[in-house]
């Protein structure tokens, strides 16, 4: 019993950091009907700059708690404008192009930025400090905790709670909602759509980088591929929590957590992306509107 | 159309005596070309003229190089042989695969093919039945023998997968003529008109992936005669994204669209071997401002409404 | 729109026809195939780099046979595509011998072209199928599995009489080799190994299949893997409570394995070829001290120095027999006895296959301190 707890406690901290990235697909993709593939790999840069400024700026007092801070203000200023300017050179021209067109584009844009984190960084990995949050551990009837998981955990659910309030409590937020369902419409009523859209691929991005810079921090393991596997597997979180939907992603992101690790853990390791699939699979055949249900308009 | 006859009766000219005048390194890329078109024009089929999204079309062409890859190490079988078992195997595995994610909706249906693709590739990681050899993958596959003559050198290869080509460009052409083509074509444009015309909805998707499911295969028969050597790697994701950019680069339902995509996306980068590091990164920015320049296509099908025969030679 | 691509397709044509350059004599040419790109980059760019700093090097002291050097390097990207292509392309290039490639599949895909053409090729590549087939041309010049492998049975058994072992490796065919080499070699001496598990490379997440393996009890952990995972695995495992014993194959001895692991690479057993700061060859330290000043970084694995002794041994032998003539170098090397090398004394088998390779077992202390605690002799 205190190994399938502890499996969980695992699975609540990846999970959050799935839910993190996969909040930005699900946003992008409510409004422009359009699946980032780049939004992965912009999870890695802010792992990468977020590692660079840390060692650059503070090299001494990596533990110093404002050079954290500013090490999450820097990344995240960082990476909200780079997913905006993403937007507004490889998106916005094919707007009116058929869709697939601004899928490879999306894809090209994946490869570019790769491929630019190998040519800055180079090819080898590079290590996070381990010392960032502090470390602590407790051990709770056999199963072991440690604080890192803690922080981010909380971190996620109040930067979660956050959006939520944000989403549904302010006017931007409703503008969002609104562009999501109808983007004639919401023009239609006065909201600026090109604001909104950019004002998505910011908060989207900024999630991200709050996620890439946990991935850092938890896991201390950096390689340039790294964007592909936490972006496919946060797309399939948002999809299984129904597309569009934030919340949804939100709950998507923390139960591909938990099954990621309970399968890695009972079943083997090397098929873990396999079984994902195939719950994924099971789930649009039995239920493709998500556990939640997904908000993206149908026209007929 | 007489006009395109001749423009392709050049091309294969080319093709034929383009073995004889450069090294031997671009023959094999020559042999890689002609089996990469083959694949996407099968995929061509089913995103394409179906308008269905498949990003995971890699996996038929692995299931048909596996296929002879096993039969022929394994179990002796001569290459030739295989190919229409091959063939067989993965159009049913089309079929399997496409039934119960047919009715998703365009962009769950791509995650879903994706699903397909990476299930596979860890089956053949995993060494699933202790056929597939791992992540090493399968070394020694023979070579096909037809007549009695045994197609064993690199120059052979070459013209029996260009030959490949043209008999996929054949049923490509034919298919676009024919009433299957026609309902691939309803199909794409509108499910709901097509299925108010009378077009069995579930009945021609399926068919589309199963065709575009066996000629890929036939593809990866050839390939793993080719290298003489199948490994998960040739067959993965990352495969699949670049067939799936073939064709949208090239130009949907377009095959010379799609040639010059397969060139473009496969050949080019061949050309800048010794330029190292910095070759992909080059490359994704190429395929942002290839789309937003050209976002149907390089070489896009001239008349996207009517099939060209409707109208009177002029 | 139509003429414009024809024009693009002809001009690619010509480029194609006219590309295939001979060069003049009076260089001798080395190949590198390696994966420049792709998953391996790293590996990849520490062989070419590697090669290049040997070979400007050798050129400083006037080259070979009174002929400069020269490298060409092919991008395999790490398939069995790229392997073949590169094959053809550096034979057609000229090449002497080629170094590389890092991973299994694109060395023999390229290795049957190579023996055809009389082209010399040597790679660290593990796979035993590399030396069964009986090609002339190619040398392994990394250790073979089953040495380390039973030198880490004894090691686990003989000397530190772990009762209750887990292997753990990764997808890979070289860990995967090792792991089942090792596992053979430990049930022959009556080793208890309680369970065999593998691992995703790059999940980075182990806690899972650590959590499972700690309700066994193990007192060791054996990875066959690469200090990517193995750096991680330890670290998670100290702190998930763990109290097992932590034994790394040859691949986990890097200096990133100990940043990864931080305070709990204390007390990991590595287990390695001797390492270049312990041996008295000033070689190794010299390699190690230039490819740093030159690149600004250390050689990314052992797999680097493994290749750069490959394309030693080969300059050694064109030097020796004075001639190009790869069949004389062949069988120059067939017969080579412990060559001074950078990884340990370098012999060749008749099948091409590196003999006589000496392990050793290290604890390590002080973070990244290393001490001999078992060596055979």
């Amino acid at each position: 019993m205190e190994i399938f707890l502890q499996q969980i406690v695992n699975g609540l901290a990846i999970g959050s950091i799935y839910a993190l990235v996969a909040i930005g697909y699900t946003m992008v993709y409510g409004v422009m009907k359009l699946i980032n593939f780049a939004h992965g790999d912009l999870v890695a840069l802010a792992a990468y700059v977020g590692l660079t400024v840390l060692m650059q700026a503070f090299g001494m007092h990596i533990t110093n708690l404002w050079a954290i801070i500013l090490m999450f203000v820097i990344t995240a200023l960082f990476i909200s404008l780079f997913g905006v300017v993403l937007e507004r050179l490889a998106y916005r021209p094919l707007r009116k192009a058929p869709r697939l067109s601004a899928v490879v584009s999306a894809l090209g844009a994946s490869l570019a930025i790769e491929n630019g984190i190998m040519l800055i960084w180079g090819p080898n990995i590079k290590v996070f400090p381990s010392n960032v949050f502090p470390n602590m551990r407790w051990h709770i009837s056999g199963v072991v905790i440690n604080s890192t998981q803690i922080a981010i955990l909380l971190l996620s659910v109040i930067l979660m709670l956050a959006l939520y309030i944000f989403i549904n409590k302010t006017k931007i937020g409703t503008a969002i909602r609104a562009t999501a369902i109808d983007q004639d419409a919401a023009k239609l009523m006065g909201i600026n759509v090109n604001g909104i859209i950019i004002a998505i691929f910011a908060l989207g991005s900024f999630l991200g980088s709050i996620g890439g810079l946990f991935i850092g921090i938890y896991y201390r393991e950096l390689y340039f591929q790294m964007g592909w596997i936490y972006g496919l597997n946060a797309f399939i979180a948002a999809i299984i929590g129904g597309i569009g939907n934030i919340p949804g992603a939100m709950l998507g992101g923390m139960l591909l957590g938990i099954f990621n690790v309970l399968i890695a853990g009972y079943v083997s390791n090397g098929w873990s992306e396999a079984l994902t699939f195939v719950l994924l699979i099971i789930i649009l055949i039995i239920k493709p509107t998500g556990i939640l249900g997904e908000r993206v308009a149908e026209k007929v | 159309m007489k006009k395109n006859f001749v423009w392709y009766g050049v091309f294969f000219v080319i093709a034929i005596i383009y073995p004889h005048f450069v090294n031997p390194s671009w023959v094999d890329i020559g042999t890689t070309f002609a089996l990469y078109s083959v694949v996407a024009l099968s995929q061509d089929i089913v995103l394409g003229k179906a308008g269905m999204f498949d990003m995971g079309h890699a996996t038929f062409f692995g299931i048909g190089a596996y296929t002879a890859a096993i039969l022929n190490t394994t179990y002796n079988i001569p290459i030739m042989y295989t190919i229409p078992i091959a063939i067989a195997l993965s159009a049913l595995f089309g079929i399997i695969i496409s039934w119960p994610i047919i009715h998703l909706r365009g962009d769950y249906l791509l995650v879903a093919t994706i699903g397909f693709n990476i299930i596979f590739y860890q089956a053949l990681q995993n060494n699933v039945f202790g056929l597939t050899g791992g992540p090493n993958g399968i070394f020694g596959i023979g070579t096909p023998v037809i007549f009695g003559i045994n197609i064993a050198s690199q120059k052979a290869i070459y013209y029996f997968a260009w030959f490949i080509l043209l008999i996929t460009m054949l049923i490509i052409y034919n298919i676009d003529k024919s009433k299957l083509g026609r309902a691939f074509h309803y199909l794409r444009e509108s499910e709901v008109a097509a299925e108010s015309f009378g077009v069995n909805k579930r009945f021609y998707k399926v068919l589309a992936f199963a065709l575009g499911a066996g000629l890929a295969s036939l593809a990866g028969v050839i390939f793993a005669v080719q290298y003489a050597a199948v490994s998960p790697e040739t067959f993965n994701f990352t495969q699949s994204v670049l067939f799936f950019t073939i064709v949208i680069v090239g130009g949907p339902s377009s095959i010379p669209g799609i040639l010059l995509g397969t060139f473009v996306m496969f050949v080019v980068p061949q050309f800048f071997r010794e330029f190292a590091t910095a070759r992909y990164f080059v490359f994704g920015i190429a395929m942002i401002l290839t789309m937003i320049l050209r976002p149907q296509g390089i070489w896009p099908v001239r008349f996207g409404k009517l099939p060209k025969y409707i109208f009177k030679e002029s | 729109m139509k003429l414009k691509n024809l024009l693009w397709v002809v001009v690619s044509l010509v480029f194609v026809f006219v590309s295939s350059s001979a060069f003049a004599a009076g260089v001798i040419k080395i190949g590198v195939q390696a994966p420049i790109t792709g998953s391996f980059a790293n590996e990849g760019q520490g062989i070419d780099n590697a090669v290049k700093m040997l070979v400007a090097q050798q050129n400083a002291k006037g080259g070979l046979l009174g002929k400069k050097l020269e490298v060409v390097t092919c991008d395999d990207e790490g398939t069995a595509i790229g392997g073949a292509i590169c094959a053809r392309k550096l034979v057609n290039d000229g090449v002497v011998a080629v170094i590389g490639t890092y991973s299994s599949t694109p060395a023999e895909s390229a290795e049957p072209i190579y023996a055809r053409a009389g082209v010399l090729q040597t790679s660290d590549a593990t796979a035993d199928s590399l030396t069964k087939r009986g090609y002339w041309t190619f040398f392994r010049n990394s250790c073979p599995n089953s040495a380390e492998a039973t030198f880490t049975a004894d090691f686990l058994v003989k000397d530190k009489h772990f009762k209750r072992i887990v292997v753990l490796s990764d997808y890979s065919s070289y860990a995967t080799n090792l792991a089942d080499a090792t596992i053979a070699a430990l049930k022959k001496i009556g080793g208890n190994v309680i369970y065999y598990g593998k691992i995703q490379a790059s999940s980075q997440n182990f806690t899972p299949i650590l959590t499972k393996i700690k309700s066994m009890n193990p007192d060791v952990i054996y990875f066959s893997g690469y200090y990517t995972d193995g750096g991680l695995i330890r670290a998670q495992e100290v702190s998930l409570g763990m109290k097992a014993a932590f034994v790394g194959g040859d691949s986990n001895d890097n200096p990133e394995f100990f940043k990864l692991a931080g305070k709990a690479s204390n007390g990991v057993y590595m287990i390695n070829v001797p390492r270049p700061d312990i041996l008295p060859y000033p070689l190794a330290k010299d390699f190690l001290r230039d490819y740093q000043a030159r690149y600004h970084m250390m050689p990314p694995s052992i797999w680097t120095l493994f290749n750069a002794d490959g394309l030693r041994a080969i300059m050694y032998a064109i030097e020796k027999t004075k001639t190009t003539d790869t069949k004389k170098l062949a069988a120059f090397l067939h017969n080579l006895k412990d060559f001074p090398g950078i990884t340990g004394p370098i012999t060749f088998t008749k099948d091409g296959e590196r003999a006589g390779s000496r392990f050793m077992a290290y604890e390590i202390y002080n973070n990244n301190q290393y001490k001999v605690v078992y060596k055979e002799d």
